[in-house]
């Protein structure tokens, strides 16, 4: 096996947080002494991507996705950790490293604000040294998977969200790096624009064996494009493996819902099938809910057949959606004050850490 | 060899050309700086013809006479309009929106980037408004010639020097800036300081000796006094060398400075947001 693309191990970053009292005491208090908490961001944070891979990096708000994309650009230096991507460690060879590698933040452009688009990627083209003959080349795919063409002229200042985030994504690809760092590239997006990207980033990945690590709120996203997703909640590692995988883990659940003929006198909130009790929706529809672990949704499904004079049938699973919120709640109850620590290692390991980085 | 210094160099270009751009892009705030330009050195004119007047027809102030104080003040705010970047604060707002970010993932040199674009700038500057305040200048006030072909080389030379000076010295205080919290404290400070030693408000010639003899060893005075003394002659044969080689020496030092203080600062960066 080829090395790959890209290692992360144990890789931490900590921030400093001034703390300040309120009211108009607390302000002069700051003036003299302020205290400062320590902020583990990303705790201790590994895992490897081959080439070619498409991983979705996935976590709530202040999770540690943003800052852990950040260093993996190059932009931040880790507190502590490993990161080779390419061969390179991203914030030591910032320059070189940034040659292979395009990024998206959603929330920001690479773009020159007040000038046409055009300018930009003429910037790009000589920022990366892209030959006449292939800037023409991938600027007609460009339009044709982006339909970008008619942007160009264009300051980026007057195109919506879903124009600019076009434009972003191609200027990210224009110097074909191999490695693609994608931070929410489909924030605000409408569904067609959102469709859009998810297609194109499909075709560069096909094409080009890019690979891509995606952040992203909207878990379609990584249902459409990604095959293995790490998901992260307080800077840890909660999960890294396929989608599939994450949902047997957490929500085994299959759903099957089923239609009834309204008796005259009303039905019951509750209905009785074989050992299993499914719940009334709405009049004449019921929902019966079992753990897979514990049953087959064949076997379910020929129960609710055989025993109820049944109209209509849908069997469905958990959302992605509802998986990772349960998740994320499982993981707040942990984390309860009243709860037991998650890992009394965190502390000494971060000082062991810079203990090393000093010496 | 010079061929891939030359493609090495591209991409700045490209950053100047863009840098001009954009600003063309607010031209309508320029057109405004002309007058505004215009009023500073027209304040000026009014308060040495004012000392002068005091002294009597014919008489000197620090070594000049009044057409060369007039030429002095009028060369230095010309020159000021073609110098003036605004590139610390730039750096200090990247900073704070979360912007820098989008340049650091790119294969550029930021330092280098950064002068550039006040390269660039100053290039849009030197058509825009140099000029046109100049050609106002000279046609309103009876600013002198230089006094020679060559000294109006020198002038030019010692003029493109101040804008790298400018622009490695703003590089500085924009990284220094980033680490304070009041950024704009800062900015008055640096502006209080270079447009008093510089020689832009008061001839370097007026403070009293032991603080000139410190000054000569500063940056400052070569932003606005050094040219101004090359277009009127003041400074010739081996003190213009002397002059030249001190502002190019500060030239080189202080982007050497920068460098180290980038070095410094970058692994600190914590970019916001996002």
């Amino acid at each position: 096996m080829s090395d790959p693309a890209v290692r992360v191990r144990d890789l931490v970053k900590t921030f400093e947080v001034t703390q300040k009292a309120p009211g108009l005491a607390g302000a002069l208090k700051g003036l003299f002494r302020s205290e400062t908490s320590t902020l583990r961001a990303v705790d201790r944070v590994s895992f490897d991507l081959a080439r070619g891979e498409m991983v979705g990096y996935i976590g709530p708000n202040g999770a540690g996705k943003s800052t852990t994309i950040k260093m993996l650009t190059g932009i931040l230096t880790p507190t502590s950790g490993e990161v080779t991507c390419l061969g390179f460690v991203p914030w030591r060879d910032r320059r070189a490293y940034a040659r292979s590698i395009g990024v998206v933040f959603g929330q920001r452009t690479q773009l020159w604000w007040d000038i046409a688009v055009v300018e930009s990627f003429q910037l790009l083209r000589e920022i990366y040294g892209v030959s006449g003959a292939d800037y023409e080349r991938r600027m007609k795919v460009f339009d044709e998977l982006l339909e970008i063409g008619r942007l160009l002229s264009q300051p980026v200042r007057k195109l919506s969200l879903g124009e600019r985030m076009r434009c972003d994504l191609a200027a990210s690809l224009l110097h074909e790096p191999p490695l693609l760092f994608l931070d929410e590239p489909t924030i605000g997006l409408d569904v067609v624009a959102k469709a859009n990207v998810r297609a194109f980033l499909k075709e560069a990945n096909r094409r080009l064996s890019t690979t891509v690590v995606l952040t992203t709120h909207d878990l379609d996203d990584i249902e459409e494009l990604c095959e293995r997703v790490v998901l992260i909640d307080h800077g840890q590692v909660l999960w890294d493996g396929s989608l599939r995988g994450l949902r047997d883990k957490h929500l085994p659940e299959a759903r099957i819902r089923f239609d009834l003929p309204a008796p005259a006198d009303g039905d019951p909130a509750e209905l009785a099938v074989g050992p299993w009790r499914a719940a009334r929706l709405s009049p004449g529809r019921y929902l019966l809910a079992v753990d897979k672990r514990e049953a087959s949704a064949p076997d379910v499904i020929r129960e609710v057949v055989r025993s109820l004079p049944v109209l209509d049938l849908a069997v469905s699973e958990p959302d992605i959606e509802e998986v990772v919120a349960r998740i994320y709640r499982e993981n707040a109850a942990l984390r309860r004050p009243d709860a037991p620590p998650a890992s009394e290692g965190a502390a000494a390991g971060i000082v062991a850490h810079r203990g090393v980085r000093r010496g | 060899m010079l061929a891939t210094a030359l493609s090495s160099a591209r991409p700045y270009l490209a950053f100047a050309r863009t840098s001009f751009l954009n600003i063309l892009a607010y031209r309508a705030r320029y057109f405004v700086g002309i007058l505004t330009y215009f009023f500073n050195a027209t304040v000026w004119y009014y308060i040495w013809r004012a000392l002068f007047h005091e002294k009597g027809e014919g008489a000197t102030l620090g070594g000049f006479t009044f057409p060369q104080m007039l030429t002095y003040v009028a060369t230095g705010w010309a020159l000021r309009s073609f110098y003036f970047n605004e590139v610390d604060r730039d750096i200090a707002s990247q900073v704070r929106e979360g912007r820098l970010a989008m340049t650091l993932i790119k294969p550029v040199d930021v330092q280098a980037m950064t002068l550039s674009q006040a390269l660039g700038e100053s290039a849009f500057r030197l058509v825009l408004f140099t000029v046109p305040i100049g050609l106002l200048l000279v046609l309103v006030y009876p600013v002198l010639p230089p006094v020679s072909p060559a000294a109006l080389a020198l002038y030019l030379l010692s003029g493109l020097l101040s804008a790298l000076l400018v622009g490695a010295i703003n590089f500085c205080v924009g990284l220094v800036a980033i680490r304070t919290t009041s950024i704009l404290g800062v900015l008055r400070a640096k502006y209080l300081v270079l447009e008093l030693l510089s020689g832009l408000l008061v001839p370097v010639a007026f403070f009293p000796e032991p603080v000139r003899k410190v000054l000569v060893w500063l940056p400052f005075l070569h932003m606005n006094d050094t040219p101004g003394r090359l277009w009127l002659g003041l400074a010739t044969g081996a003190d213009a060398a002397r002059s030249l080689g001190l502002q190019a020496a500060w030239v080189v030092a202080l982007l050497a400075l920068g460098r180290l203080l980038w070095r410094a600062t970058a692994r600190r960066i914590e970019v916001q947001g996002g």
